[in-house]
C-alpha cells in the first residue's frame, strides 16, 4: 500500500487512503494491536494490588485509575504512529505528497485512535465494574473517554513527530507529552467523580468538547510542522 | 524599524550592546536588591496574622511572577525562530529554558517554606502549586528535547514548536487546575479597587524586590545568551579577535 502523489487524488481521497492504509498495517500486526489493550488491563490491575482490594476505597479512586491507565496506554502505543513509516521511508513520501499534510496527519491520528483509543473506551465499563465504580457513572466514564482519548492521540502525535528522528527516545516522549495531557485527565476524571456525588456534569462535557475542538484544529498543524522538522 | 530588527538579529551586535548594558544592570540590581532586601527583612512591619513569615512574600512573589513570564517569552522567541529564522531568538529561547526551570523551582521551594508555617504543610495539591509543578514539567520537557536532538538547527525548530504548543496549553492547564482545586489566595496585592488597599510600607518594598529580581533574571539571561553566542560563533573572526584581545 503506497500513496501515489498524483495531483488527481483529491484531499478527501488522500485522507481516506491514509486512514485505510494505517488501519490495514495495524491489522496485519495483531500483536501490536493487542499490546495497548493488555497494557491498559495490566495497569488497572496494579491499583487494587498496590492500594487495597477494599471496595469502598476502590470506588473512590476508580475514575482516576481508569483515566490514568487510558492515558498511559495511549502513550505507550504512540510510538507506532510514525516510527515504522519513518524507518521504511513512507513518511517522506507522505511529506512530499501534494496533499495538505494537515489532513494526512489527521488521518493517521484518527487511525491511531481507532486502534488504541477506541478499544480502551469499549473495555472501560468492564474495568469500571471490577473497580466498583457506581453504575450511574458508567455512561459518564465511557463518554468522557470517548471525547478525551482522541485529544490524547492528537497531543501525543505532536510529541512523537518531534522525537521520531531521534535514536534513543525512551522516556523523553512521556516527559514531553504527559504534562500537555494533564488538563484532559483532570476534567475527564473529575466528571466521573462528580457524577458519583450526584453533581451536574454538563460543563465538564462542554470543556472536554472544547478541548477536542481545539486539538482537532491545532494539533495536526503542530504535528505536521514537527514532522517536517524531524524528517529534514 | 526593519533595519533595527535585522541588526538585533546579529549576535555580534547583541553581544557588544549587551556588554555595554551589563555594568548598569549590575549596579541597578545591586542597589535595588540591597534596598529591597533590607527594607523587606528588617523594616516592614509584622503582619498581624502571619508575623515575620510575611517576609517570605518579598522573595516568593517576584520569583513566581518571573517564572510565569518565562514560558511565554520562550514561546515568542520560538515563534520568531520559526518565522524569521533569527539565530539570536533561538539562543534566547535556549537560554531562557533553564532559567525558567530554576525560577519555577524556586517559586515552588519558597512557596513550600511559606506554606509550612501558614497552611501547616509543605505541599498541598492546590491549584496554583499544581499548575506551577506542571509548568516545571513543561520546562523539563523542552530542555530534554533540546538535549536529545543533535543537530542544533533541528533542535531549535523542534523546541520552538514544543514551546508554542506548551504556551497555548499553559492557560488551559491553569484554568483546569484552578477549577479542580483551590486553596491559594488570589493575587490581590496590587488591585487599586481592593476594599482594604495595602499600605505603601507593605507594597513599595515588594515593587522594589520585583524590579530587582527582574533585573537578576535579565542579567542571567544576558550572561547565558552571551555565552551561547560565543560558543556558536566561535569560528567567526570577531570572536577569535575578542579572545585574542582578552588574552593580552
Amino acid at each position: 500500500m503506497s500513496i501515489a502523489p498524483s495531483p488527481e487524488v483529491s484531499t478527501w481521497g488522500a485522507f481516506v487512503a491514509t486512514l485505510r492504509r494505517d488501519l490495514l498495517v495495524a491489522f496485519k500486526r495483531r500483536n501490536d494491536l493487542l499490546n495497548p489493550i493488555m497494557f491498559f488491563l495490566i495497569v488497572v490491575t496494579l491499583f487494587p494490588l498496590g492500594v487495597s482490594p477494599d471496595p469502598l476505597e476502590l470506588t473512590r479512586i476508580s475514575a482516576g485509575v481508569v483515566w490514568v491507565s487510558a492515558l498511559l496506554a495511549s502513550m505507550l502505543s504512540l510510538d507506532n504512529l510514525y516510527r515504522a513509516d519513518y524507518e521504511d521511508g513512507s513518511l517522506e513520501q507522505l511529506l512530499l505528497s501534494p496533499q495538505p499534510l494537515f489532513f494526512l496527519v489527521l488521518a493517521k491520528n484518527i487511525a491511531h485512535w481507532l486502534i488504541s483509543g477506541l478499544p480502551v473506551v469499549v473495555l472501560s465499563p468492564l474495568l469500571a465494574y471490577m473497580l466498583y465504580l457506581p453504575e450511574e457513572a458508567y455512561w459518564t466514564l465511557v463518554l468522557t473517554l470517548l471525547i478525551g482519548t482522541p485529544v490524547l492521540s492528537l497531543f501525543g502525535s505532536i510529541g512523537v513527530a518531534l522525537t521520531v528522528g531521534l535514536g534513543s527516545r525512551g522516556l523523553i516522549l512521556a516527559v514531553i507529552v504527559l504534562p500537555l495531557t494533564m488538563p484532559v485527565l483532570i476534567i475527564g476524571a473529575k466528571a466521573v467523580t462528580d457524577v458519583m456525588f450526584g453533581l451536574p456534569v454538563g460543563s465538564h462535557f462542554a470543556l472536554l468538547g472544547a478541548m477536542l475542538a481545539v486539538a482537532l484544529s491545532i494539533a495536526p498543524l503542530a504535528s505536521a510542522a514537527a514532522l517536517r522538522i524531524s524528517v529534514n | 524599524m526593519w533595519l533595527w530588527f535585522s541588526k538585533l538579529g546579529s549576535p555580534r551586535w547583541f553581544y557588544e550592546l549587551s556588554g555595554k548594558w551589563l555594568p548598569w544592570l549590575y549596579a541597578a540590581m545591586a542597589l535595588l536588591l540591597l534596598v529591597g532586601l533590607t527594607w523587606a527583612l528588617l523594616f516592614v512591619p509584622e503582619d498581624y496574622q502571619q508575623g515575620h513569615t510575611i517576609r517570605i512574600m518579598y522573595v516568593h512573589v517576584p520569583v513566581a511572577s518571573i517564572s510565569l513570564a518565562c514560558f511565554p517569552l520562550m514561546a515568542i522567541a520560538g515563534a520568531i525562530t520559526l518565522v524569521w529564522k533569527m539565530k539570536l531568538a533561538d539562543m534566547v529561547a535556549k537560554c531562557v529554558a533553564p532559567i525558567g526551570l530554576w525560577f519555577t523551582g524556586l517559586a515552588l521551594a519558597t512557596g513550600a517554606i511559606w506554606g509550612e508555617p501558614i497552611w501547616g504543610t509543605w505541599w498541598a495539591w492546590d491549584a496554583r502549586l499544581t499548575s506551577m509543578l506542571i509548568q516545571f514539567f513543561l520546562f523539563v520537557g523542552v530542555i530534554a528535547l533540546r538535549s536529545a536532538i543533535e543537530s542544533p538547527d533541528a533542535a531549535a525548530k523542534a523546541c520552538a514548536v514544543l514551546a508554542i504548543v506548551g504556551a497555548i496549553n499553559v492557560p488551559i492547564i491553569k484554568y483546569s487546575v484552578e477549577w479542580w482545586n483551590t486553596l491559594h489566595q488570589p493575587a490581590s496585592n496590587f488591585s487599586m479597587e481592593s476594599t482594604a488597599p495595602n499600605p505603601p510600607e507593605i507594597w513599595v518594598p515588594l515593587v522594589i524586590m520585583i524590579v530587582a529580581v527582574y533585573l537578576l533574571f535579565v542579567i542571567s539571561l544576558l550572561l547565558r545568551t552571551r555565552n551561547e553566542i560565543l560558543t556558536r560563533e566561535r569560528r567567526s573572526q570577531w570572536v577569535t579577535d575578542l579572545i585574542a584581545r582578552s588574552q593580552v
